[in-house]
């Protein structure tokens, strides 16, 4: 009896195989997702882990960094005007842009929901200029078409308006900006589009039965099922819109008066035109905190307005 | 579980090193680099020992406008052909190279040669990025003098490639067109600003005689210096100084001349983009003069042939503008190809038939003989740069760069003049802000010491 149960399950044999077998698997699994692995430990973690080590540090890129403890974030808080006014800026710029790119991106969206001939290449036309969007040539084309001999301003004269300088006036150039990126919906708009499709036609119809107008089927039906989409975009935007920065580079190299200074555009002055990297490491940190900060209350607040069908996930 | 955790980690980091190791036997380059940064700039020949054989491959940026770039590459390929080495080269925009070379510092991978400039070489020298070059022998080439005043702290970082010096270009087509006398060279800033008001009045709508220099940091300090105040600040970033009362005139002339129209509006001077065809302030037909150096007025030339003239900058008691050589050739202190570097910096200055290939894509050529067999073929633009360069000498002031720390300062500048010129700061508060922080940076430069 003794001999059996040895022979047919040798105790120590068995854990060892099973053990070996857990350690290929896991092995197996790291190996397959190195590729994003390592991207991720190397040019991700490590690069975060030194930036924050960075901000305690006066480092001028070239020579080594030295410690200076806290002293980055107290100039900053402290005595730094442009820190304020690019936070003003960039405050200003994520509220109008985040509503009106939410709004714009979401009637667009609906208008290419409809049963129409041909749609897919509106639906081709409407996304295409949001694939070159963030680029830097649709940022050099916007300079030239809002220059003062530019082409808006070319158009506006046939109807005898006198144009002016939209990129080159501090009054207009942060409406300028906010114009350009709200042009650039194609990606929520897309995501709206997936969402839009989703609510199922019944709803419409017992609607419809029930005699709801097109307004209210919009407030009662498309917006609530639509929110968890609408919750998505939100929060991606509001971290895109904070991390503005191409076209505030290309366009307006934060002028004209600093009125486009956007805090992206601040980190990179301090950065890599007067060298201050330390300075510049602290100012991201203080960006994360920022956006955090923005992003736990809008999960907090999710809970008031966002509709799960499936009675969300809590 | 962890401890199967922790083995697979330890796995990858294997992997990981050996991955790395792998890309370093292949980029060679990036080693050597390391091993002579330690050995320091003038131990070279010593750090050198591994590369005995020579190198074949040299690298090399610069920037510029497509001229300099066709004549550079064609002068290049000569050099391939004499002497076997191959050349990798970069070519920039101004503001692509200054965007980009920060970054190639920081990680010490600059290219064996590179084009530097007078604004930043102070920069990039008190940061240990450029190798010594006083040992080149460059007799008869260039004066000795000229090369005693370009070392910095008693050495020598970039060799001159040409005579440049900086004035006003203008128009001379259209302000004959419209009546209007033309600039007398030795022009005062009473006179300058005088002769705009008048030539003003002789100009159709929507036309100005001078355009706005509020925002520009240099003509601040070229007031100051040209009516005998110190220069803001000095090359070794530790003295700062700007000049109230000359402050308060030079913007209060501005700011009365743009109430009155003789200067565009802010919105248009900020929107103008010099070289650009339709956005240049005197190629778009704005503005009928605007700054020149030799080295830029034949581009000016280009957009618009025939109509430039040039003329020296107002002078005020002590002078006025800038004769020198702000182009330089650079060696990388990093680079394990030191004497193949050293010896082709000094074949581009010196050779006849390179001096034949580059031309005056880089003004006036430093070495006499390169120039005086240039010369019977000049271009217009070129022999304005020479005309412009021949005025402006006896008026001449040194040339000021951006001293180490202070481009923090002249950003701050423009974003502020620009606030006074829309209205929105007084001049005052600008003077203020401005002489605050230009202290408070050379107090910084003072405790790095």
């Amino acid at each position: 009896m003794a001999d059996i149960t040895a022979a047919s399950k040798p105790p120590g044999r068995g854990f060892f195989r099973r053990k070996k077998t857990s350690d290929e698997n896991n092995l197996a699994g790291y190996l397959f997702i190195s590729p994003w692995l390592l991207g991720f430990l190397l040019l991700t973690v490590w690069p975060v882990t030194q930036s924050f080590y960075l901000s305690f540090t006066d480092y001028p890129l070239i020579a080594d960094p030295t410690w200076i403890g806290g002293a980055n974030y107290d100039r900053i808080f402290t005595s730094d005007k442009t820190f304020i006014q690019s936070l003003k800026v960039t405050f200003t710029f994520v509220l109008i842009v985040v509503p009106l790119k939410l709004a714009f991106s979401l009637i667009v969206a609906m208008l290419l929901n409809r049963q129409m001939k041909g749609m897919s290449i509106y639906r081709t036309a409407i996304y295409f200029p949001s694939l070159i969007g963030a680029s830097v040539a649709v940022s050099v084309l916007w300079r030239n078409m809002f220059g003062v001999d530019g082409y808006i301003n070319g158009v506006l004269q046939w109807f005898g308006i006198q144009g002016m300088g939209w990129i080159s006036h501090p009054d207009t150039a942060l409406g300028t900006l906010i114009t350009l990126d709200t042009w650039q919906f194609g990606s929520t708009m897309v995501i709206f589009l997936a969402g839009l499709k989703q609510i199922p036609n019944e709803m419409y119809e017992a609607a419809s039965v029930d005699g709801a107008s097109k307004i209210r089927k919009f407030f009662s039906i498309t917006l609530p099922m639509l929110s968890p989409v609408m919750f998505f975009n939100l929060v991606l935007e509001i971290i895109q819109s904070f991390q503005m920065f191409t076209a505030a580079f290309v366009i307006t190299q934060g002028g004209p008066v600093d009125s486009t200074y956007m805090y992206a555009y601040f980190l990179y002055e301090k950065a890599f035109r007067h060298f201050q990297m330390g300075y510049a490491s602290a100012l991201a940190w203080i960006l994360l905190v920022i956006v955090a900060i923005l992003t736990a209350i809008n999960f907090l607040a999710s809970r008031y307005w966002v509709f799960y069908e499936s009675g969300g996930k809590k | 579980m962890k401890k199967t955790w922790s083995k697979s980690l330890l796995f990858l980091m294997l992997a990981f090193v050996l991955v790395l190791a792998a890309c370093g036997n292949n980029g060679g380059n990036a080693g050597g680099n390391g091993g002579n940064g330690g050995n320091g700039g003038d131990a070279g020949n010593g750090g050198n020992g591994g590369n005995a054989g020579g190198a074949e491959e040299l690298t090399m940026m610069w920037w510029g406008p497509e001229e300099r770039h066709k004549a550079t590459l064609e002068a290049i390929d000569i050099y391939e052909e004499q002497t076997g080495i191959s050349f990798q080269t970069e070519q920039l925009s101004w503001d692509g190279f200054w965007q980009k070379l920060p970054t190639l510092a920081a990680s010490k991978s600059m290219t064996d040669v590179l084009q530097m400039d007078a604004a930043y070489i102070n920069d990039y020298v008190a940061r240990g990025t450029l190798a010594d070059l006083s040992d080149i022998d460059l007799t008869g080439v260039v004066d000795d003098a000229v090369i005693e005043n370009l070392k910095i702290n008693g050495k020598l970082y970039g060799l001159p490639i040409s005579q440049n010096a900086q004035g006003l270009a203008y128009n001379k087509a259209e302000l004959e067109a419209n009546g209007i006398e033309l600039p007398k060279e030795g022009w005062t800033w009473e006179e300058y600003f005088e002769w705009g008001r008048t030539a003003k009045e002789k100009l159709p709508e929507g036309k100005y005689a001078i355009g706005d220099g509020a925002s520009a940091w240099d003509w601040i300090n070229w007031y100051q210096t040209g009516n005998g105040a110190d220069p803001l600040f000095t090359p070794d970033g530790l003295e700062f100084n700007l000049d109230k009362d000359l402050f308060m005139e030079f913007h209060q002339t501005f700011a009365d001349m743009r109430e009155q129209g003789i200067v565009p509006p802010p919105e248009k001077t900020l929107s103008f983009l010099e070289n650009d065809p339709t956005a240049d302030p005197m190629a778009s037909g704005t503005v009928m003069t605007r700054g020149a150096t030799t080295g830029s007025v034949s581009a000016l030339e280009t957009m618009m042939p025939g109509q430039v003239a040039v003329i020296n900058l107002p002078v005020g008691e002590e002078g006025g503008g800038w004769a020198q050589s702000t182009i330089f050739l650079s060696v990388s202190a990093d680079t394990p190809n030191m004497e193949e570097s050293k010896e082709f910096v000094k074949w581009f200055i010196t050779d006849m038939e390179a001096g034949k290939a580059l031309g005056m894509t880089r003004g006036i050529p430093i070495s006499p003989e390169v120039y005086a067999e240039l010369e019977p073929n000049m271009t217009t633009g070129d022999k304005l740069g020479k005309e412009l360069y021949d005025i402006a000498v006896p008026h001449a002031l040194p040339f000021y760069a951006i001293a180490a720390g202070f481009t923090e300062w002249v950003d701050t500048y423009e974003s502020t003049m620009e606030g006074v010129m829309f209205g929105q700061t007084s001049i005052e508060d600008a003077y203020e802000q401005m002489n605050e922080l230009g202290n408070r940076i050379a107090e910084q430069n003072a405790a790095k010491q």
